[in-house]
């Protein structure tokens, strides 16, 4: 099975890109470029770990770098949802779907997380009410994204 | 989540690639969907698309990579190279700077992917003749000299986007016919699915990482 949920980083390019990012943390300049290539390598790797790592350096870029904001979004949703988190990736993809609701890569990722959560008995967890969290609540930011996909 | 054999005998991963804009993700669209995505926002990193098509009598599912065209995604977006048996390297024949970065991506391809890798030129939007900027001719010589193999298409019309990826995969089916592709070798991006009874769905995530990491 291969897809954007179960495919895994080659090591050597999660040790590659990890440190391009060590390297430029021990000088104290991480370009938000750098952060995101680790960020997205650690996403896919196949340890939980290294997911939830990931997860922080996304969370990190979202607050500080708006440029970037749908493809940090996009990312969170499959780290969330890698890690079973699946409310959380929910609400990454229906928030990038607020603002760019006819996207077809990011309505295609939030059927392949449904169809996960359907086969681990978890559909209608993310509908209930109250289990949807604000996106500015999970990160700890306004409602910041609205207007921001086009430039 | 399908349980018991499979319906297809082979699995060929593909990539696509090239510059920003060329319509790449359009062009899967049309392939998988049979519909063209006017307005369709710039991938982030990769995409994914399978279709199964049927060559000689054999049924193939294709796992289809389209990887980002903007620059800030490509140094990642190089690890999905890895292990492809098809390349399909797209540019816009109304935008020539799109046709003049070719032997970059081209480059790239060599060097990441291995010699039976099978490389497939599409000059796309070629509905668009009253802006054409490349000519056929011109593109075919290119695709002649590096052994490419070469059409024009057109996402939005369809035309020839069926025959790109399936004309693709009847070359990577006669490279394993011929002996020319080991089917036991990494990342040959070929694998062969024995369609056998039985039941293989112990743990679908379980199966999905041994299938990753078959380095």
């Amino acid at each position: 099975m291969a897809d954007v949920l179960s495919e895994t980083v080659p090591p050597e390019d999660l040790k590659k890109f990890e440190k391009i990012y060590h390297e430029q943390l021990y000088k104290n300049d991480v370009t938000p470029k750098a952060q995101f290539e680790y960020a997205w390598c650690l996403v896919r790797s196949k340890y939980p770990a290294d997911i939830q790592k990931g997860i922080i350096l996304l969370e990190e870029l979202y607050k500080t770098n708006e440029e970037g904001r749908r493809d940090y979004l996009y990312y969170l949703a499959i780290g969330t949802a890698r890690l079973k988190e699946y409310s959380k990736a929910m609400t990454y993809v229906r928030s990038f779907l607020s603002i760019e609701p006819g996207n077809q890569q990011v309505i295609s990722l939030e059927q392949q997380i449904k169809k996960r959560m359907e086969k681990e008995g978890l559909v209608g967890m993310a509908y209930a009410g109250g289990v949807v969290l604000a996106v500015g609540a999970i990160l700890g930011v306004g409602l910041a994204i609205a207007g921001k996909s086009k430039s | 989540m399908s349980a018991g054999p499979y319906n297809y005998s082979y699995i060929f991963k593909y990539i696509i690639i090239g510059d920003m804009g060329v319509g790449k993700s359009c062009l899967l669209h049309q392939f998988t969907e049979k519909k063209f995505m006017a307005d369709c926002p710039h991938t982030i990193g990769v995409e994914f698309g399978t279709r199964i098509i049927e060559v000689s009598g054999q049924k193939i599912k294709l796992q289809i990579w389209d990887t980002a065209g903007q620059e800030r995604f490509r140094a990642v977006t190089r690890s999905y190279y890895r292990g492809a048996a098809g390349a399909l390297m797209v540019y816009d024949i109304t935008r020539r700077s799109t046709y003049n970065h070719l032997s970059s991506w081209l480059t790239d391809t060599r060097n990441l992917t291995n010699p039976s890798t099978v490389i497939f030129l599409i000059g796309n939007k070629c509905d668009l003749e009253g802006q054409r900027d490349v000519t056929y001719e011109e593109a075919s010589k290119f695709a002649e000299e590096n052994g490419l193999m070469f059409v024009e298409a057109s996402a939005k019309t369809g035309d020839n986007v069926e025959e790109a990826f399936l004309e693709t995969a009847k070359k990577i089916y006669q490279s394993i016919q011929d002996g020319r592709l080991d089917l036991n070798a990494a990342e040959s991006g070929v694998q062969h699915k024995p369609s056998q009874p039985g039941r293989n769905n112990l743990s679908s995530d379980q199966q999905a990482s041994k299938d990753n990491c078959a380095c």
